[in-house]
């Protein structure tokens, strides 16, 4: 199947009042049947995007395409693309027949059609026989398969779903997220998911935008993402991890908590300061002497698959670790890792540097 | 002690409900069954059911009813205005104010703003079209009434739009609808009965409206209320005049009957 942009956003800003800024010069693409996650802390403009392409509220500047074309200004009721709200928004005043009916009967479609469509609707999300509860008398889970129906039943080419997961209980959400991610391969939908959960948007996701501060941080698959994260903040973000300063001493060659390490990473200047990242499970327990960090055991919790300890170095650098293996408070081990555990990320780099050095690999000095 | 208590804390609502409700019913209904010697008669509401009083039944309905219309197409696109305001609060306090002036200066000041050299005249005269009788009229009673009963219309209504969830406004446009079907398959069923509970608080007290009758519409208007209080005060004839109060409590059962408010899906 050829890539085929869908929906592509042109440098949009979006503020209100001439002041705050909740979106700032934000450009993407959305390629058609993929499933897409904009990922960021609330107040990072990513239920802004959702309204934006669902049509609920205006860019200030720059343009929204669909298809090729200028959407900007087509209001929401004439755009190919529907939307499972947060609270489900679905109408108390009628049943759960005809709330998943409401869009086709705007659309005038013959009453067998919409029989038809609506029963199909319905089983897709295993809700047949409650086509004449009320709303009122479906529990969360049910009530969020009917705003799933409501949306499908009318083929859009997008699905928008704002935070659709955030209200259930934990069990009922790692159900949702397998249902919601088989769903979507099923249809072939494009679906656009807005989530402060980063093990959702982890889970389900072909690509993730992670967003802060009304801009996008970093795109790309989890496993990008998660592996190589751009900087602090989406290190920080997407998963837990180990931050510490660093010094980039030549190529393959990287300084940090005292020592110098062989690392993976190369094409940066000679010196540059950046900061280092460890994910707690890539680090492994060994004794004192073996290990290339030695740290002091702050403290210890069992969390089920592993334990979760804190640990300080002599330089005082916090080292989070996650391990099979126990050891005691107070007790001096050592950390050993791998080369390629050691993420570099260079300080104020933009996506754009941060891929271009990620693909090449080979020059130095290209930056500023 | 339980029970008690239970029984001290509902001694005042039982007094209140039996002195200032229950009997008046039932002394009206007592007083209904006779005629002006104190005889026990059927005649009263036999009455009721001749050509006078049936005319003077439907006026009054009638009247009721074009003042809760115009009400209602008031208030309804104003609360409307209200709630996607900022100062929705101070407005809707604005709109509520007039409603702690009493009833009678109210009317007053509409008796000077509406006589022969009152304001309205004075602006009438002044863009040229002169000069005209209004009060004593049946548009001074209606445009007084309605301005009267207005905040009562408006408050239910104000607040059933207020609690309707800006998201079901939304997910309405984003299905497709346009403003307008949004308005009539949304909006308007879910703040039907806010419209309800406005239509109960004006049609009812203006099936019953006196005062206004004889102040602004110069007795030209008679409604159930006004025969009643004539009944009473004037003729004298206790009987009818309660006869009438009868029908009148009747016709308000049916009319909350009917309009009550069926809670369904509302969560």
């Amino acid at each position: 199947m050829t890539k085929e942009v869908i929906i592509r956003f042109d440098h949009v800003t979006k503020r209100y009042d001439n002041d705050a800024v909740v979106l700032d010069h934000v450009s993407f693409e959305i390629e058609r049947g993929k499933f897409y996650t904009l990922l960021g802390p609330s107040g990072c403009g990513k239920t802004t995007i959702l309204r934006l392409i669902a049509g609920f509220t205006e860019a200030s500047e720059g343009d929204i395409y669909f298809n090729g074309k200028r959407m900007n200004n087509v209001p929401a009721n004439k755009r190919q693309v529907n939307t499972v709200f947060q609270d489900y928004a679905l109408f108390p005043h009628l049943n759960v027949y005809e709330n998943v009916a409401f869009g086709l009967r705007i659309k005038k479609v013959k009453n067998s059609e919409i029989d038809r469509r609506v029963k199909e609707a319905l089983r897709f999300v295993n809700l047949s026989g409650y086509e004449k509860r009320e709303i009122t008398e479906m529990s969360g889970g049910q009530r969020q398969r009917v705003a799933i129906a409501r949306a499908i039943v009318n083929e859009p080419e997008v699905i928008l779903l704002d935070e659709p997961l955030s209200a259930l209980d934990l069990k009922l959400r790692t159900e949702m997220q397998y249902e919601l991610r088989d769903l979507q391969k099923r249809l072939g939908i494009t679906f656009i998911f807005v989530t402060h959960d980063q093990e959702e948007a982890l889970a389900m996701s072909d690509e993730i935008f992670v967003l802060n501060q009304g801009k996008i941080q970093q795109s790309g698959t989890p496993t990008d993402i998660y592996d190589e994260p751009i900087n602090r903040f989406v290190a920080d973000f997407i998963g837990e991890s180990n931050i510490v300063p660093g010094k980039m001493i030549r190529d393959f060659e990287v300084e940090f908590a005292g020592k110098v390490f062989e690392c993976v990473d190369q094409g940066l200047n000679q010196n540059e300061s950046v900061d280092i990242v460890i994910r707690p499970e890539d680090l492994e327990i060994t004794s004192w002497n073996e290990g290339k960090i030695q740290v002091k055991v702050d403290s210890q919790l069992f969390r089920g698959v592993h334990y979760e300890m804190i640990c300080y170095d002599e330089a005082q650098n916090e080292w989070l670790v996650h391990s099979t293996k126990k050891a005691t408070v107070g007790e001096k081990i050592g950390l050993n890792f791998e080369p390629e555990a050691i993420h570099v990320m260079r300080l104020g780099e933009t996506e754009e540097e941060f891929d271009k050095r990620l693909e090449s690999y080979q020059e130095a000095g290209y930056e500023q | 002690m339980n029970n008690k208590a239970r029984w001290f804390y509902l001694l005042p609502y039982v007094l209140w409900i039996g002195l200032f409700v229950i009997t008046p019913i039932l002394l009206v209904v007592y007083y209904s069954f006779f005629d002006l010697h104190g005889n026990f008669t059927l005649a009263n509401y036999e009455k009721l059911f001749t050509f006078v009083y049936m005319k003077m039944i439907a006026s009054s309905f009638w009247y009721a009813f074009l003042i809760t219309a115009f009400c209602l197409i008031i208030a309804y696109p104003a609360a409307y205005f209200i709630t996607k305001t900022k100062y929705k609060q101070l407005l809707l306090l604005l709109v509520i104010l007039p409603s702690w002036i009493n009833l009678l200066l109210k009317a007053y000041a509409f008796l000077g703003i509406f006589s022969t050299d009152g304001a309205a005249n004075n602006f009438l005269e002044a863009v040229g079209i002169g000069a005209q009788q209004i009060l004593f009229t049946d548009f001074s009673f209606v445009f007084v009434s309605v301005y009267i009963f207005i905040p009562f219309m408006l408050l239910p209504i104000f607040n059933a739009l207020d609690k309707l969830n800006p998201a079901l406004i939304d997910a309405s446009r984003d299905l497709g609808a346009s403003a307008w079907t949004t308005f009539r398959k949304v909006v308007f069923p879910l703040t039907l009965s806010g419209v309800k509970s406005g239509v109960q608080a004006v049609f009812i007290p203006a099936l019953s409206l006196f005062m206004i009758t004889r102040l602004i519409a110069g007795n030209r208007v008679i409604t159930l209320g006004t025969a009643i209080e004539q009944h009473f005060l004037v003729t004298q004839d206790w009987g009818m005049g309660s006869a009438i109060a009868v029908f009148l409590i009747i016709t308000m059962v049916v009319i909350m009957i009917v309009t009550g408010t069926r809670k369904r899906g509302v969560q």
